[in-house]
């Protein structure tokens, strides 16, 4: 049960980086990003091609960082990946989603970033070839923390909810404490009246683009380390993502890390009370009820 | 509506005239006979299926050709869709003309090919890896009308020869995970059975589903009976993914797998050393110096070990369908061709090897009216009334470069524990 | 020539299949607003359940080996309780929440289906079911034919059905609701009530569509209910035109079209060494007819109509 319980927390962390960047960009952009998950594979796959380039500059990157599978390389390629991720990110919003919402209603983004979706983890399959890959072969063993109830734990695993939560308290102070942060409050408050107020609302797009493809890439490249890295990850993440951040609320930051965190533990837990087959269930049968207590999420506001 | 109507002519119109050029300059060709694939080549293991079946058809091609023309293998993706591969069967058959449908891999999907494309329009159908009983029972009710033949026999053989490892290593209890989906479940249940027999006790069995982003809470789970070993139903990736996590985990080591998980790519991730005490299970090929052509050839090709999910089925798959057409003559049908399947797997027929020289071999044998032995890679082939196939099994381990055999079970050994179990 | 003729009246009759369902959906979204992400539960209800009703014994529930109309009509209730216990719970909900909601229902049941082996066959599927007529259209061609006619039957009938209703009251209704539903409740009417009527019609329509699939195929399995059916058939109404029966149909007949056109070119036009790879191109082939299609023309190919209807401007925030 606790074992369970923590694994899910682990989980969580993941889902909740990839929710974070979701739930901005359908709250400030009003559509539901189908092609957020691909740029987790962008993000993982991005820092599987600098890794080894990088620890090619010296031989000593290419240890791990003390117990931990992750190695300096890996480590140092982390903030790159986040960076060609996020550009990656606006550069799609250029080439489609930004003429798509010039033309077209809602409905008409969600099915556009289906097919960017489909485009991006298709273009990753042919070039990266559709077997998994891993970051380093050596498996990361779990180190037992007590031994009644029996619970077991992987560095790896605690590195990166550590660096996820780290990311998670810069973004809240960026969004807090800054004026960029108010003004991109401002603009998913009300688009208009920020525009009137003198926000530059395609700058705070921009802006929401590359921090949700930063996120991405982050929670992509620790989904590689703790698992592998394989084109369909996008897909395999899509609705654990979105029900983290309808469980939330949409536009709700702090909502999507609770949803993320709600649905990695429901996730774990479903074995418990489920047979194992139908455990993919278990998770939306949380979001709807969910729902049904708070139909705007658990942070989420009425939108008009 | 009218105008709908209107653009639905013209493109019936478009597509017939397109349609009829083409084949028109097909067949001003020299003589190449089409056969069809209908494979997932967009999913992982899905790939290397496909690649494999057109080495059988360059083979061939190298040895002349089959049925008089060069053979031309026309590919298409399934999707794992039942939808979209039935269209492309469809296609296939009415479009391209073939006589011979290699595939699919997925049962989900071969089942509604072949009743409402393969059987209907009289077509031969060769099933590389699908694995459902409902296809004998099909057989068995006649609704095949001989026309349905697969190379995947491994699902009772390996569960009475996993049982066996188990009961050989001294492994009195015994968790299992398993895919799910109809390969996965009849595993599951076949084995558990068997072990049951064997009076090797069952801690768990857990499902893990396709598409999961973790695993991590399934195999927790199935540790949690804190089982002597584990059996594995799996595939490369999830196996990958699952096993790395139960060792990572504090699992045992002493595994016994499925011929799926005979993965090059596998046994680099999970690691060697890892893997010292991992029995797989496969059919066999039999004791013949010649039925190691097929792996010489592989690696000859793609230097690279022939290992990974259906590899040896999907070859002879379509190197069995090639032979029935090349045994059939120039301009056979389908059912055609399917009734000369027995006079290439004829067990006193000449012995031929699985590559071209083999397959050369063949034709003269054919050419005089006698009867071949097809030494396949997955073994001496042999289907019975239903288009199943019963083979020798062995017990495999992982090597440094190589699979290596620690025990091989002849076809009477075989036979006589799947009788015990 | 006879392959093309055979090939055309198969095309027509999975795109027509697909097209009922299509319409089933802009009822939910076109005339009512409701973001229905489970589309395939509902499809899938009216196949299983056609299939158990009218299939012959199997180890599994079902097997009743009902006449095929009866067994199809029992898939259609399938499909209409299902969506009246469904909405009930969740119709409650709007937009993305209402979607991902319904998605999970459409997860829960494909789940339920692949596991529940002594319910439903479990990842085996359901098979032994009788395609009907065929004693007297025998296997071939000729069966395929009679059957074509059939689901066209259906088809317009749907159509005809949809149209009715659109320029009935109930329809007037069901776009008052849309737009402005505040002022729908304060005319005295329970939208609540009128969106559960207009879900289970919807959903009843998909269910419709999925007995005549699984009858088509003599047989159903859990993979025939994935999430990408759902994906399908919004791609069709979206590229179609939301609101307007007419785009639905022709969405439903171009997306499949290129869908399984895109296949087809590669396997004749691709070269050899590409043949592998081309299940991944097509892939992204598709991708990007869908994101094209929407680039160029997001209102789809038959907007709704100006005039009989308000054009649909997406939601207004």
């Amino acid at each position: 049960m606790i074992q369970h319980l923590i694994d899910g927390v682990l989980v969580g962390a993941i889902i909740s980086l990839g929710a974070i960047g979701l739930t901005m960009v359908m709250h400030i952009l009003r559509f539901a990003n189908f092609s957020h998950a691909e740029l987790l594979s962008v993000g993982a796959y991005a820092a599987f091609v600098l890794g080894p380039l990088i620890a090619g500059l010296s031989g000593a990157l290419e240890a791990g960082i003390g117990p931990l599978s992750l190695s300096w390389a890996v480590a140092l390629a982390v903030p790159l990946a986040m960076a060609i991720t996020g550009a990656t990110a606006v550069l799609l919003d250029r080439i489609v989603f930004q003429r798509v919402r010039a033309k077209g209603g809602e409905l008409s983004m969600v099915f556009a970033s289906f097919g960017v979706a489909l485009v991006m983890r298709n273009v990753i399959g042919l070039i990266f070839g559709l077997s998994p890959h891993l970051y380093s072969r050596d498996i990361a063993f779990a180190q037992i923390i007590s031994y009644d109830p029996l619970i077991m734990v992987k560095p790896d695993q605690v590195a990166v909810l550590v660096l996820a939560l780290i990311l998670m308290l810069a973004l809240h102070l960026l969004l807090s404490r800054t004026t960029f942060g108010y003004s991109l409050r401002a603009v998913a408050e009300n688009p208009d009246l920020a525009q009137v107020t003198g926000v530059d609302l395609k700058a705070a797009i921009r802006a929401v683009w590359l921090i949700g493809g930063a996120l991405a890439a982050a929670a992509g490249v620790f989904y590689g380390l703790t698992n592998q890295i394989i084109p369909v990850m996008g897909r395999d993440l899509v609705l654990p993502i979105f029900a983290a951040t309808i469980a939330g609320g949409i536009g709700s930051v702090y909502g999507a890390v609770l949803g993320g965190f709600l649905v990695g533990i429901a996730g774990n837990l479903a074995l418990l009370v489920l047979p194992p087959g139908y455990t993919p269930s278990l998770p939306f049968v949380i979001i709807i009820a969910v729902l049904l207590l708070r139909p705007h999420g658990l942070f989420g506001e009425a939108r008009a | 509506m009218k105008k709908l109507l209107l653009g639905g002519a013209a493109l019936m119109a478009l597509s017939v005239g397109f349609t009829g050029v083409t084949t028109g300059s097909a067949q001003a060709q020299q003589c190449t006979t089409k056969i069809g694939a209908v494979l997932p080549t967009s999913v992982d293991w899905g790939r290397p299926i496909a690649e494999v079946a057109q080495f059988a058809v360059d083979q061939v091609n190298a040895a002349g050709g089959a049925g008089g023309c060069q053979i031309e293998m026309v590919l298409r993706d399934t999707q794992v869709d039942p939808k979209v591969g039935v269209d492309a069967a469809r296609a296939l058959v009415d479009l391209d003309g073939v006589e011979v449908l290699l595939g699919a891999v997925s049962s989900g999907v071969s089942m509604p090919i072949l009743t409402s494309v393969t059987v209907p329009s009289e077509t031969m159908m060769m099933s590389c890896c699908s694995s459902s009983t409902a296809f004998t029972n099909l057989a068995e009710q006649g609704e095949t009308k001989g026309l349905f033949f697969r190379t995947f026999a491994t699902t009772g053989v390996q569960a009475a020869v996993g049982a066996k490892v188990a009961a050989d290593q001294g492994w009195g209890k015994v968790a299992i995970l398993y895919k799910n989906d109809d390969w996965g479940q009849d595993m599951a249940r076949i084995i558990a059975a068997d072990f049951a027999e064997a009076g090797v006790e069952v801690t768990g069995s857990v499902a893990l589903n396709d598409a999961q982003p973790s695993y991590r809470a399934e195999v927790a789970q199935a540790l949690s009976g804190q089982p002597d070993a584990i059996y594995l139903a799996l595939y490369p990736a999830e196996g990958t993914m699952a096993v790395r996590e139960w060792i990572g985990l504090g699992g045992t080591q002493n595994m016994i797998m499925a011929n799926s998980l005979k993965s090059d790519e596998f046994k680099e991730n999970v690691g060697l050393q890892y893997l010292a005490h991992a029995y797989g299970t496969d059919t066999a090929s039999p004791r013949a110096e010649s039925a190691d052509a097929f792996v010489e050839a592989y690696r000859a090709r793609f230097e690279a070990e022939p290992t990974g999910p259906g590899l040896a089925n999907s070859y002879d798959a379509a190197m069995l369908a090639l032979l029935a057409m090349e045994a059939a003559g120039e301009g056979a049908t389908g059912p055609q061709i399917a009734a000369a399947i027995p006079r290439v797997t004829d067990p006193e027929g000449t012995p031929i090897t699985a590559d071209t020289a083999g397959f050369a071999q063949a034709k003269e044998v054919l050419a005089g009216g006698g009867t071949v032995m097809y030494q396949g890679a997955t073994g001496n082939v042999r289907f019975d009334a239903n288009g199943d196939v019963s083979a020798p099994a062995v017990i495999w381990k992982f090597g440094e470069s190589t699979i290596e055999e620690v025990q091989y079970l002849p076809l009477e050994e075989v036979n006589a524990i799947m009788s015990d179990g | 020539m006879i392959g093309v003729i055979s090939y055309l009246v198969f095309f027509a009759t999975v795109a027509s299949i697909l097209a009922i369902a299509v319409l089933g959906l802009n009822l939910h979204w076109g005339y009512t607003g409701l973001f229905n992400g489970g589309v395939v539960a509902f499809f899938g209800a009216g196949a299983y359940g056609t299939l158990m009703l009218g299939g012959a014994p199997q180890p599994h529930l079902g097997g009743f080996e009902w006449p095929w109309i009866f067994a199809l009509i029992g898939g259609v209730a399938a499909a209409a309780v299902l969506a009246w216990i469904v909405g009930l719970l969740t119709l409650r909900l709007r937009h993305d929440y209402l979607a991902i909601a319904t998605f999970g229902v459409a997860v829960a049941f494909e789940n339920t289906m692949r596991n529940a082996q002594g319910f439903a066959g479990g990842a085996q599927g359901i098979r032994g079911f009788e395609r009907p007529f065929r004693e007297f259209a025998g296997n071939g061609l000729g069966w395929n034919l009679l059957y074509l006619a059939l689901v066209l039957v259906a088809l317009v009938a749907t159509y005809l059905f949809l149209e009715r209703l659109a320029r009935a009251p109930f329809g007037r209704l069901l776009r008052a609701i849309r737009e402005d539903e505040e002022a729908a409740r304060s005319l005295g009417k329970s939208p609540a009530r009128i969106r559960l009527t207009s879900f289970v019609t919807g959903s009843a329509i998909m269910g419709l569509a999925g007995g005549l699939y699984g009858t088509f195929y003599a047989f159903v399995s859990p993979q025939d209910v994935l999430p990408i059916l759902t994906f399908q058939i919004w791609a069709m109404l979206i590229v179609g035109g939301a609101g307007n029966n007419r785009g639905a149909v022709a969405g439903a007949f171009l997306i499949w079209g290129a869908w399984t056109a895109s296949g087809w070119g590669l396997s004749r036009f691709a070269p050899v060494d590409w043949q592998l790879y081309a299940g991944s191109i097509q892939w992204v082939l598709i991708g990007s007819v869908i994101v094209g299609m929407l680039m160029w023309r997001p209102e789809g190919l038959f907007p709704e109509r100006v005039g009989e209807d308000r054009p649909q401007t997406g939601r207004t925030t």
